[in-house]
């Protein structure tokens, strides 16, 4: 369990990047953090293994307050991805890539072995496997960065931006793998201004606007709130602003599929035309 | 190191120093730490500390100033132990307050070296240092190497601190270990560190390219620099000062304390 009591971050610039925000995720929980460019997305995020000690306030992650922990020890239970993947590679391989936070972590070499075939497995990199990270796509090199993090398990993985530079196809790969992993029971914190791609994965969402917290709530709930998305500088997803403009008909902003929408507009539609 | 880097970033400003003509406060530099070295003595290296201390107080800027030379610490120190080293190993000397002392003078010196070329980047713009350099005839293709080595330090500084949030959340531990096991532990931060460079340096180059650098040799300008009635005073006072130094360091018998 993630719990954020009363938090503030301030830079040494002086730039008040957080602001009193109080929090509380569960296991298990997927989470998405919105908001514009400089909300605090990114510094919230790095509060969660410790990169960044609160200046007034605490971190709890699992009861274990994170400013009396050290970054390494934190980060065997929050995995975090971040948004430039090649920030994390430099080795000539693949699967050594992988197994540098394994060995920092101290485990056996039949299990990093083995973790290391599971993560190229699991993210559909095994041809790859002695490959050069720096010779991946923009797509794989996300979905390597995935792995590393993926490898040793945490409780906890934080993804950042994961969709920028990705496309249509690499963020349906991106939810497929996100919905897995939950499945298996990790939490996931997802940073992100991608409206479409957390309408589709339909998350718990925290608007974040100047360092606080403006919003929290069910996808179905947040998404269609015009207003507020406006307030945070972000456009609602393309089908919340379809249905947004077909109030004649008797619709409400909704967050569906197409497929739902267009039988509910059909069936609207015919109503009217009988009834007339 | 970071301390220092920030001391020698560009503060935006409207003071009287900002305002002035990029190439007389580069003379100004040159002559404060020309000054510096033409002189030993602690009176007059802190004269001109304190000269350049009520420099950065009129351009708004004393407090990183002052964190530039604090940032310096370690260096200086490492100059005066090298120093004080180096006077050991010569012959006939031995562990003197003398030696002490003249090892003291020589790390001083270069607080006001440093002191001084901070006041001129604080308050100087890479753009206005490249106009500078260009109208003092250093071939424009240097200039702009220098300019964007300055421009790009901060964007550098930003990508190491990434850099390094990224691998200290692998598990990589920067502090444990000895001397040795530490130097291997910075290979996960300086690779990528240096695959960055390289990358930027290529997108940098072809971004100059398609705009046409280097297509005509005789460049324009946006701003052209023009020498004001405050610049020239500025100079001629600055030029006055250092005569009267040279004046007093060779020709007078004026003891100095």
């Amino acid at each position: 369990m993630i719990i954020f009591e009363n938090v503030e971050y301030v830079y040494p610039n002086g730039f008040k990047a957080l602001n009193r925000i109080n929090l509380e995720v569960n296991s298990g929980e997927v989470v998405a953090l919105m908001g514009e460019n400089g909300a605090g997305k990114t510094t919230l995020l790095k509060h969660l293994n410790g990169l960044l000690k609160p200046t007034s306030g605490r971190v709890l992650i699992d009861g274990v307050d994170t400013r009396h922990s050290t970054v390494a020890s934190l980060s065997r239970k929050v995995g975090i991805v971040f948004q430039n993947a090649e920030d994390m590679f430099f080795s000539p391989t693949i699967q050594e890539e992988i197994a540098f936070a394994l060995n920092n972590f101290h485990f056996p070499g039949d299990v990093i072995r083995k973790r290391v075939d599971w993560a190229l497995k699991f993210m559909e990199l095994e041809e790859y496997r002695e490959k050069s990270p720096f010779l991946l796509s923009g797509g794989e090199k996300k979905r390597l960065a995935l792995a590393i993090i993926l490898a040793w398990s945490p409780d906890i993985v934080a993804l950042d931006e994961p969709t920028v530079g990705q496309d249509i196809l690499q963020k349906e790969k991106m939810i497929q793998i996100i919905r897995q992993a939950n499945q298996q029971g990790k939490t996931i914190i997802i940073s992100s201004h991608d409206v479409e791609f957390i309408a589709e994965l339909k998350p718990r969402i925290i608007l974040m606007s100047k360092g606080r917290i403006v919003r929290d709530g069910p996808s179905e709930e947040v998404l269609t709130d015009i207003s507020i998305l406006q307030e945070c500088r972000l456009l609602p997803p393309q089908i919340v602003s379809l249905t947004s403009k077909l109030d004649f008909l008797g619709l409400k902003p909704k967050l569906a599929r197409p497929e739902e929408v267009a039988n509910e507009i059909a069936r609207r539609v015919r109503h009217l035309v009988n009834y007339s | 190191m970071s301390t220092i880097l920030r001391g020698l970033q560009f503060y935006p400003g409207k003071t009287i120093i900002h305002k002035l003509d990029p190439r007389v406060k580069l003379v100004i530099s040159l002559l404060l730490m020309a000054t510096a070295a033409l002189y030993l003595e602690v009176t007059i290296i802190t004269m001109v500390i304190v000269v350049e201390a009520l420099l950065s107080i009129v351009a708004k800027v004393f407090s990183r100033w002052a964190r530039t030379v604090y940032g310096a610490a370690p260096l200086i120190i490492l100059v005066f132990i090298a120093n004080f080293l180096f006077k050991l190993s010569m012959p006939g000397q031995s562990l003197s307050f003398q030696s002490i002392y003249e090892s003291l003078q020589l790390a001083y010196r270069l607080v006001a070296f440093l002191a001084s070329f901070s006041i001129f980047f604080l308050t100087t713009t890479p753009e206005e240092l490249g106009m500078a350099l260009t109208k003092m005839k250093v071939p424009y293709m240097y200039t702009f190497a220098f300019i964007s080595a300055i421009r790009f330090t901060p964007i550098l500084a930003e990508e190491l601190q990434s850099i390094v949030d990224a691998q200290r959340s692998r598990g990589l531990e920067l502090e444990k270990g000895n001397i040795i096991t530490r130097l291997r532990r910075y290979i996960p931060i300086l690779v990528p560190l240096m695959v960055n460079v390289l990358r930027r340096s290529y997108e940098l180059a072809e971004a100059i390219e398609v705009k046409c650098f280097g297509a005509k040799k005789n460049r324009t300008y946006l701003r052209e620099l023009k020498m004001t009635t405050k610049d020239w005073i500025t100079l001629s006072a600055s030029i006055t000062l250092f005569t009267v130094a040279i004046y007093i360091r060779y020709f007078s018998r004026i003891s100095i304390p």
